[in-house]
């Protein structure tokens, strides 16, 4: 009697144990997940309009080049124009590299995540396995005693894996990012 | 002469990018692909300026600050952290090691030149 009054609230620390530690990494993961996401989208988007532009650029310097060579000569607009299309192809070559950066980025992150997923697994796998140690005729102090070595388990291997998945990327956007000389 | 910079980093598209940026400014760029690889480098030759990631695999960017700071000829060396990282702990931390600048990824190519051209000419 006295052993279930003991039973039942490690049970039900046991279970409350995995869903809070469940949900804490899951929603973990749920935020890299998201960041990657954005990262992605962004990046994607600034690359395809880099693209674009320089697309078109290069097809005007194309169409003067074409003007030259048939033995005509650009008016002062159109050698002013050529002049900055230059920097402007330029700037959008810069814009292309800042966002590429975007492979470092979300690798980082996602290698986060699979850590943190294999981890979870590892805690889950880990539970099996106390769990199998039971025996069918194990007492009530016997199973209090395993639910106690689960819980504290339980604990040390998700503060563990928190600890192993420091967040090293905070970057929601593409923006490039302070320099600061000591 | 033009001078030579060490990029230091375990993404290879990162270590383009750093290079092909400093290239086109004139630099000459040895690649490293993390930081024990970088050290072994950088003891092979000596360069006009260290920049280098945080967090690589085998030795981290902070520990081969440390390590090039130990070295008589990378003592005056300027070494940079180019990283994701942007935490006031973590500058410290880089700063303590012996880091003279904190880059925050992603760079701008045009401040990064403006940058070295700062730190090194």
């Amino acid at each position: 009697m006295a052993n279930n009054k003991i039973l039942a609230p490690q049970l039900k620390d046991l279970l409350s144990g995995v869903s809070n530690h469940g949900n804490q990494h899951l929603l973990e993961v749920e935020v890299d997940l998201l960041q990657t996401t954005a990262l992605l989208g962004e990046a994607i988007d600034k690359l395809v309009t880099s693209f674009v532009s320089i697309h078109k650029a290069v097809n005007i310097q194309q169409e003067a080049l074409d003007l030259l060579l048939s033995g005509k000569h650009p008016s002062e607009e159109e050698i002013k124009r050529l002049k900055n299309i230059h920097l402007e192809i330029g700037r959008h070559v810069n814009a292309v590299i800042t966002n590429m950066q975007f492979q470092d980025m979300t690798t980082q992150l996602i290698d986060r995540t699979v850590k943190r997923v294999v981890g979870l697994r590892e805690v889950l796998a880990s539970l099996g396995n106390t769990g199998a140690k039971m025996l069918p005729e194990s007492g009530g102090e016997e199973i209090i005693l395993f639910l106690n070595e689960i819980n504290s388990a339980l604990t040390a291997q998700s503060s563990e894996l928190e600890g192993a998945v420091r967040k090293v990327v905070s970057q929601n956007k593409m923006d490039s990012g302070d320099i600061e000389l000591f | 002469m033009s001078k030579t910079i060490l990029a230091v980093d375990d993404s290879s598209s990162l270590r383009q990018m750093v290079a092909f940026s400093l290239k086109a400014a004139g630099y000459q760029v040895i690649e490293a692909v993390d930081g024990r690889d970088g050290l072994d480098k950088a003891k092979n030759q000596t360069v006009d300026l260290v920049l280098t990631d945080q967090n690589m695999p085998r030795m981290d960017g902070l520990a081969l600050i440390k390590a090039l700071r130990e070295i008589q000829s990378y003592q005056r060396v300027p070494i940079l952290m180019l990283t994701t990282e942007s935490s006031d702990e973590m500058k410290a931390q880089g700063r303590a090691a012996g880091a003279n600048g904190w880059l925050v990824k992603p760079f701008d190519p045009q401040r990064l030149i403006e940058v070295v051209k700062k730190v090194i000419g």
